[in-house]
C-alpha cells in the first residue's frame, strides 16, 4: 500500500469514525484527570443517567432523519409517565402500567402524525403544540402534585437484568432496534430517502405520509418507556418532571451526526453524541469544577465536537470528489 | 419681563400637569377602601402551576378563598416567565381587581408591576417570596434563612467532627435558593470548620439532577456524612441513590419544605429533618391579609409565617396534615 492510499484510507477512517475518535479523547482525557471515572460503577451510572435521554434521542433520530423533529418528547414522557404510575397504583399490575405510558405515547405521536400529514403543519409547531398540550394534561391530572408511594414500579428504573442497570438494557435494546429499523427495512430506507429529497421519494413510488406516520409511532413508544424509565428511577410520577430532555435529545442526536436537513444520521452516532455529553457532566463533577464555569465548557466542547466532526466529513466529500475527479 | 413671564408660565404649567398626573391616582387609591363591596375580586398570580410547591400552594389558596363568602378569587398561571407573570400583573390592574397576590417568579422583575398596581389604588399581596420596600404593598411570607437556620442548628451537634459534606443547591439568584444557602453558611459551616465539602452543585429544585450529582459523589468519595440539600425533592434525589447502600446507612440528610414525600423519608429513618413552609399556613394567612386589606380593617400588613422543625420525633402530625391534603393516601 503507498503513502497516497494510506493517507486516504485514514482521511476515510477518520471521517466516518470521527464521533467516535472524539468520544475515545474525551474518555482517555477523563480517565487521566480522575481515575474514578473508568470505574466500574461510574462507568455504569453515566450509562444509567443518560439512558432516558438517549432512548428519546433514537426516535429524534429517526424524526431528523426523515425531515421532522420532535419538541413534544419530554412533555409526553411526563403525561405517560404520570398514568402509567397512576394506573400500576390502581391496577397493582406492571404490565398494564408499561402498557399504558406506550399507548399514550404513542396517540400522542400519532395527533402529531396527522397534524404534520394530514394538515401540513410544519413538525416545529405540531409538536410544539403537543409540547404544551401534553404538560398541562399532565399537570392538571395530577392537580400539578408529585404522586408518591409507588412500590415495585421502581424496578423498571432501579432494577437490574444481567447484572445491569435495567434501563441500560432497555437503552441497548431500543439501540439495536434503531439501527435494525434504519439499515435493514424498507421503512429506514424510506426514511433516509424520505429526509434526503422527499419529492424524489414520492416520485420513486414512496409512499410519504405512511412513512412520517410510522416514524412517529415508533418515537411514541420509545417515549412511552422513557416515561415509565424516569419516573421509576426517580421513584414518584412527577408531572413537572424531564423538562428540557426533548432539548437533551436533539443535543446527542445532532452531537451524534444527524443532520438537521435529513437523510443522514444514525443510531450508535446518537448513542456516541449522548455519551460525549454524559462523559462531559460526569468528569466536569468529579473533578470538582465550578457549576457555573461547567455549563461554559460543556457548551464549548459541544460546539468543538460538532465542528470537528463537519470538518472531517467535509473533508470525506472533498476527498470523494478529488477521486471522481482524477477518474 | 418677558422672560420672566414665560418662565413663570411654564412652572405653572409644569405644576399642573404633575398635579394633574398625580391627582387621579391619589383619588383611586383612596377609592377602594372608601367603597364597600359585597364581594372583593382577588388575582391569584402563581409563579408556576408546574412548580410542585407553587400548585400546592394555589390549591391551597382555592381551598382558603372559598371560606369567604365577600371572595371571588381567580387563579392565574405565571408559567415560570418573568414575561408571562408581567403580563398577568397588569391585566389585573386593567381588570380592576380589588386585590392582586403575586408569588413572584423573579422579585425584582415584578417589582415595577407591582408598584404600578400600587400606584392603581389596587391592594397587593407578595408572597413566597415577597418583594420588599414598596410603600402601600403587603407581604406573606416565610423566611427562608430561618428555614435553613433550624436545620443547621440541629446538624450542628448532629454532623459528625471532620464529617465530608455534599451540598444542593437551587437555581442561583433565586431569593429563597440564595438565603437557604447563606444560612447554612454562616449557622453552619462557619460554626464547623472542620467539616468538608466534597461536593457543591446547583441541582435546580428537581430530584432526577441531584440523583444524578449524588450517584456522582458516590464514585468520588469514599466517605460522605450529610446531604444538605436547599429544598427537600434534591434531598429526596439524594437519598434514593443510597438508600439500599449498605455503606451510608446512617447518612444525615436535611432539607426545607415539609412536603409529602420526606415527611415519609424521616418517618421511615432515611431523612434527618426538614423545615415546614406549609402552604396551608401561607394561604390562610394570605386571604385573611386579603379581607382585613379590602374591609380597611388594616392598610398595611407585612407577616410571616413559623417554619417549624420535623424530625422523627414529630413527624407523624405533618404526615396526618397530608394525608388530610389528600398528598399521602
Amino acid at each position: 500500500m503507498n503513502a497516497l492510499n494510506k493517507s486516504k484510507l485514514w482521511a476515510n477512517l477518520k471521517s466516518k469514525y470521527s464521533i467516535y475518535m472524539v468520544l475515545l479523547a474525551l474518555f482517555l482525557v477523563s480517565w487521566l484527570a480522575n481515575e474514578n471515572f473508568v470505574s466500574g460503577e461510574n462507568l455504569k451510572n453515566i450509562s444509567t443517567q443518560i439512558s432516558v435521554g438517549t432512548i428519546l434521542a433514537f426516535g429524534q433520530t429517526i424524526l431528523i432523519i426523515s425531515g421532522m423533529l420532535d419538541l413534544s418528547s419530554a412533555s409526553v414522557l411526563a403525561l405517560a409517565g404520570v398514568l402509567s404510575v397512576s394506573a400500576y397504583k390502581m391496577t397493582g399490575s406492571l404490565v398494564i402500567a408499561f402498557l399504558v405510558a406506550i399507548l399514550v405515547g404513542v396517540l400522542c405521536n400519532v395527533l402529531n402524525g396527522l397534524m404534520v400529514t394530514k394538515f401540513k403543519a410544519p413538525p416545529f409547531i405540531a409538536t410544539l403544540a403537543m409540547m404544551t398540550m401534553a404538560r398541562g394534561a399532565a399537570l392538571m391530572y395530577t392537580n400539578g402534585q408529585n404522586i408518591y408511594q409507588i412500590g415495585d414500579y421502581v424496578v423498571f428504573g432501579q432494577g437490574r437484568i444481567l447484572g445491569l442497570p435495567a434501563p441500560i438494557i432497555f437503552m441497548i435494546g431500543l439501540l439495536v432496534l434503531t439501527w435494525y429499523l434504519l439499515k435493514h427495512t424498507v421503512f429506514g430506507r424510506s426514511v433516509y430517502a424520505i429526509g434526503g429529497n422527499e419529492e424524489a421519494a414520492n416520485a420513486s413510488g414512496i409512499n410519504v405520509n405512511k412513512v412520517k406516520m410510522r416514524a412517529f409511532i415508533i418515537n411514541g413508544i420509545f417515549v412511552g418507556i422513557a416515561g415509565v424509565l424516569f419516573m421509576s428511577r426517580i421513584n414518584g410520577g412527577m408531572p413537572n418532571g424531564a423538562i428540557g430532555y426533548e432539548f437533551k435529545a436533539l443535543t446527542a442526536a445532532v452531537i451524534g451526526g444527524t443532520s438537521f436537513t435529513g437523510g443522514i444520521g444514525t443510531a450508535s452516532g446518537t448513542l456516541a453524541g449522548a455519551f460525549i455529553v454524559g462523559f462531559l457532566d460526569n468528569i466536569m463533577v468529579l473533578i470538582g469544577v465550578n457549576s457555573y464555569l461547567q455549563q461554559i465548557v460543556r457548551g464549548a466542547i459541544i460546539a468543538l465536537a460538532v465542528i470537528y466532526d463537519i470538518w472531517a466529513k467535509t473533508k470525506k466529500t472533498k476527498l470523494k470528489l478529488g477521486n471522481v475527479e482524477s477518474k | 419681563m418677558k422672560k420672566w413671564l414665560v418662565i413663570t408660565l411654564i412652572v405653572t404649567l409644569v405644576a399642573v400637569l404633575v398635579a394633574g398626573c398625580s391627582q387621579p391616582a391619589t383619588e383611586q387609591a383612596a377609592a377602594p377602601a372608601a367603597e364597600q363591596k359585597d364581594v372583593y375580586r382577588v388575582a391569584y398570580i402563581a409563579r408556576a402551576q408546574a412548580d410542585s410547591f407553587a400548585a400546592w400552594m394555589a390549591n391551597a389558596v382555592i381551598e382558603e378563598a372559598a371560606k369567604y363568602d365577600n371572595i371571588k378569587l381567580e387563579v392565574f398561571d405565571g408559567q415560570a416567565s418573568d414575561d408571562t407573570e408581567n403580563s398577568l400583573i397588569e391585566n389585573a390592574i386593567t381588570n380592576k381587581y380589588d386585590v392582586i397576590i403575586v408569588q413572584p417568579n423573579n422579585g425584582e422583575a415584578q417589582r415595577p408591576y407591582v408598584e404600578r398596581a400600587v400606584a392603581a389604588g389596587i391592594k397587593v399581596i407578595t408572597t413566597n417570596a415577597r418583594i420588599s420596600g414598596i410603600p402601600g404593598s403587603s407581604s406573606v411570607d416565610a423566611d427562608p434563612y430561618v428555614q435553613a437556620k433550624v436545620n443547621a442548628d440541629l446538624a450542628v451537634s448532629q454532623i459528625p467532627q471532620n464529617a465530608n459534606v455534599v451540598v444542593l443547591m437551587g437555581p442561583p439568584g433565586n431569593f429563597h435558593a440564595d438565603a437557604r444557602r447563606e444560612s447554612w453558611q454562616k449557622e453552619f459551616f462557619e460554626k464547623r470548620p472542620d467539616v468538608k465539602i466534597v461536593g457543591e452543585e446547583i441541582a435546580n429544585w428537581n430530584k432526577d439532577e441531584a440523583m444524578n450529582y449524588m450517584e456522582t459523589w458516590v464514585q468520588a468519595n469514599d466517605k460522605i456524612d450529610a446531604i444538605i440539600a436547599m429544598n427537600d425533592n434534591m434531598a429526596a434525589g439524594a437519598i434514593e441513590v443510597v438508600k439500599d447502600n449498605p455503606n451510608y446507612k446512617g447518612i444525615l440528610s436535611y432539607g426545607v419544605d415539609g412536603t409529602a414525600e420526606a415527611t415519609l423519608l424521616i418517618q421511615q429513618g432515611l431523612m434527618t429533618s426538614t423545615s415546614l413552609q406549609s402552604a396551608y399556613d401561607l394561604a390562610t394567612a394570605l386571604l385573611d391579609t386579603a379581607n382585613k386589606l379590602v374591609t380597611g380593617v388594616e392598610k398595611e400588613i407585612n407577616m410571616d409565617i413559623n417554619s417549624p422543625i420535623i424530625t422523627k420525633d414529630n413527624v407523624e402530625q405533618y404526615i396526618e396534615m397530608h394525608k388530610r391534603a389528600g398528598a399521602i393516601k
